[in-house]
């Protein structure tokens, strides 16, 4: 199996436009465009979250797909389990709304459909080449790699710093 | 001895298939078996009230091949209830005879109802105290032949069922003996929103009232009779008024008992390769380090997965659990309820909120640093996040106002 890919979140780029909770929204909807979107009942749900947090810092939440995900195992009905990819998801079918894993998710990000009485949460896009935020990103806060290959990114831009300190 | 397998596990619910489970991840060869002495294969036990409103069907709740329990060649043998255990010889005994050598043991037996016996009549027929499948499919049943009925007891097991009853037109009278229903979960103040969404859901509550009779005729149960002289007239009734550990079968076996099942940090009994997990099984307090039992599915898989890894080889130490963890709705109201959260006349630091559709209770220690308890009512988003806070035991001095007005998130935990 090739290492599934991850979004990773850059909080230093985001500006907290959200464009993210945007796209995300319109990716889950039932028409998928904006103008479809934004007039249906119920509402489509972003599965991101941009927070502020004092003095100046966004942060996009989404859900990690935790490797040991406190959800999964939590849940009273069965309704959470893992793909082949890795990505967690919440079968709505047999969810029953009892909230157990809000209430053991440690990011806060299973957001709760009170019109449907279910819980949901990232999917990663699962018939999108790139997660829907991801794509719409306008400043790169969102990156969508596999493991390794972001953290090569991370050190060979770390790396870069480091000459660049030398240098000066 | 009839044959040996390399792990025994004795009960087939939460805290059993979840050893199972992970003993198979970590090891995809070795011989797993799951005694239970259920008829039916494992399910998903919260979800037997929803055989009785009749929004699901049994196989709907099946525990093998659901969320995490995918594992293959774990095998089940139910109608399988084992009668003894001979730790020297490595071995368990079944009621009808039958032997089974183990390499390592996880005794997960569960609970079952507790059946208070200052209550006369409670083997009257229509009387249940639901937990198992085969209870529910009883339970359904009656329902066809039952006006009203009668719940003993305001926990959240009897609230279930007690909605259950109501999705099948069936008037239902809840007989509490605290002043406040779900009074193990909060205090009598915490609860208003929730006894208003009951309140408005058609549910009859009659607190401070204590059962002493069930009355029965030809038909099966026809009153309830309470303390006060009053009858209700009734053709069921429903007993929730909490568990019993089922460790009668480990009598001689040389496990040592204290209340439960006693298990050290690794979930690892007194007797060699024996261990323990689930309601059976005592437990710590993460945040007093109290020793205590729960009865709770999400407790009891955390603990059966720990003492998986431990007997697959892996030591992981149990971090021990809440004595109170509770989410769910009820009627139209979601809450949450976890930690400490009884505060009568304890000093703490309680802040306290309310509005017409939220109330909020957050519990801190006396210096106010450490977040040890929340009720939150009506709006329950990022309650995980403080879950984490309580069981970490985190300095929460930097985000202590965000708690209070309920607005942290998990970006105020990242360092700046």
């Amino acid at each position: 199996m090739t290492q599934p890919k991850e979004i990773f979140v850059i909080t230093d780029r985001c500006v907290g436009c959200r464009t993210c909770t945007i796209a995300c929204a319109v990716a889950h909807s039932a028409s998928r465009t904006l103008f479809g979107a934004v007039a249906e009942t119920p509402r489509p749900k972003s599965r991101i979250y941009v927070e502020w947090a004092a003095p100046a810092h966004k942060v996009p939440l989404v859900c990690r797909h935790c490797e040991d995900a406190p959800c999964m195992h939590a849940c009273i009905s069965g309704a959470i389990r893992r793909t082949d990819d890795g990505v967690v998801i919440t079968d709505t079918d047999k969810c029953i709304g009892c909230w157990t894993c809000v209430m053991v998710c440690p990011y806060g990000v299973i957001g709760r459909d009170l019109e449907r009485h279910k819980a949901y949460r990232c999917d990663r896009c699962q018939d999108r080449d790139i997660p829907a935020c991801v794509a719409a990103c306008p400043t790169g806060a969102l990156v969508y790699q596999t493991v390794p290959a972001y953290a090569a990114d991370v050190r060979r831009h770390a790396s870069g710093e480091m000459v660049k300190g030398k240098g000066s | 001895m009839d044959s040996a397998e390399a792990y025994v596990i004795v009960g087939g619910s939460a805290a059993g298939m979840a050893a199972a489970q992970a003993i198979r991840e970590r090891d995809p060869a070795a011989g797993i078996t799951v005694l239970s002495e259920e008829a039916d294969a494992p399910y998903f036990r919260p979800l037997i009230p929803y055989l009785v409103s009749g929004r699901k069907q049994a196989r709907e709740m099946t525990l093998a091949g659901s969320g995490p329990y995918t594992g293959r060649d774990i095998q089940v043998w139910t109608e399988a209830r084992v009668t003894a255990v001979d730790c020297k010889g490595q071995r368990v005994t079944l009621a009808d005879g039958r032997q089974l050598g183990y390499g390592k043991v996880l005794f997960a037996t569960g609970s079952r109802p507790f059946l208070p016996p200052e209550i006369k009549g409670t083997d009257t027929e229509g009387v249940f105290a639901l937990r198992t499948l085969a209870d529910a499919r009883r339970m359904a049943r009656r329902v066809e032949a039952t006006r009203r009925a009668v719940m003993l007891g305001g926990g959240l097991l009897n609230l279930k069922a007690a909605f259950a009853l109501l999705e099948r037109g069936i008037r239902v009278t809840l007989v509490v003996f605290s002043p406040e229903v779900l009074s193990q979960l909060m205090d009598p103040e915490d609860a208003l929103l929730i006894r208003r969404a009951l309140d408005r859901a058609g549910l009859e509550i009659r607190t401070g009232a204590a059962a002493r009779t069930i009355l029965g005729d030809g038909s099966g149960v026809r009153a309830v009779g309470l303390d006060d002289g009053t009858e209700i007239e009734c053709q069921m009734v429903c007993i929730g008024k909490g568990v019993r550990p089922n460790m009668e079968f480990l009598a001689g076996s040389g496990v040592r008992i204290g209340g439960g099942i006693v298990a050290d940090r690794f979930t690892a009994c007194n007797q060699p390769n024996t261990f323990a997990a689930g309601d059976v099984a005592v437990t710590y307090e993460p945040v007093s380090g109290r020793p205590i039992m729960t009865a709770l599915w999400t407790n009891a898989v955390e603990m059966g997965r720990c003492a998986g890894l431990n007997m697959a080889g892996v030591p992981t130490a149990y971090t021990g659990t809440f004595g109170i963890l509770n989410a769910t709705q009820v009627a139209d109201m979601p809450f949450v309820s976890m930690g400490t959260v009884h505060t009568g006349g304890l000093d703490f630091q309680i802040y306290r909120h309310a509005s017409a559709n939220a109330y909020r209770k957050l519990v801190f220690d006396p210096e106010g640093r450490r977040l040890m308890g929340a009720v939150l009512v009506g709006d329950i988003a990022n309650a995980g996040i403080y879950r984490y806070l309580i069981r970490e035991k985190r300095d929460i001095s930097a985000v202590k106002r965000q708690i209070v007005n309920h607005q942290l998130h998990y970006g105020h935990l990242l360092p700046n």
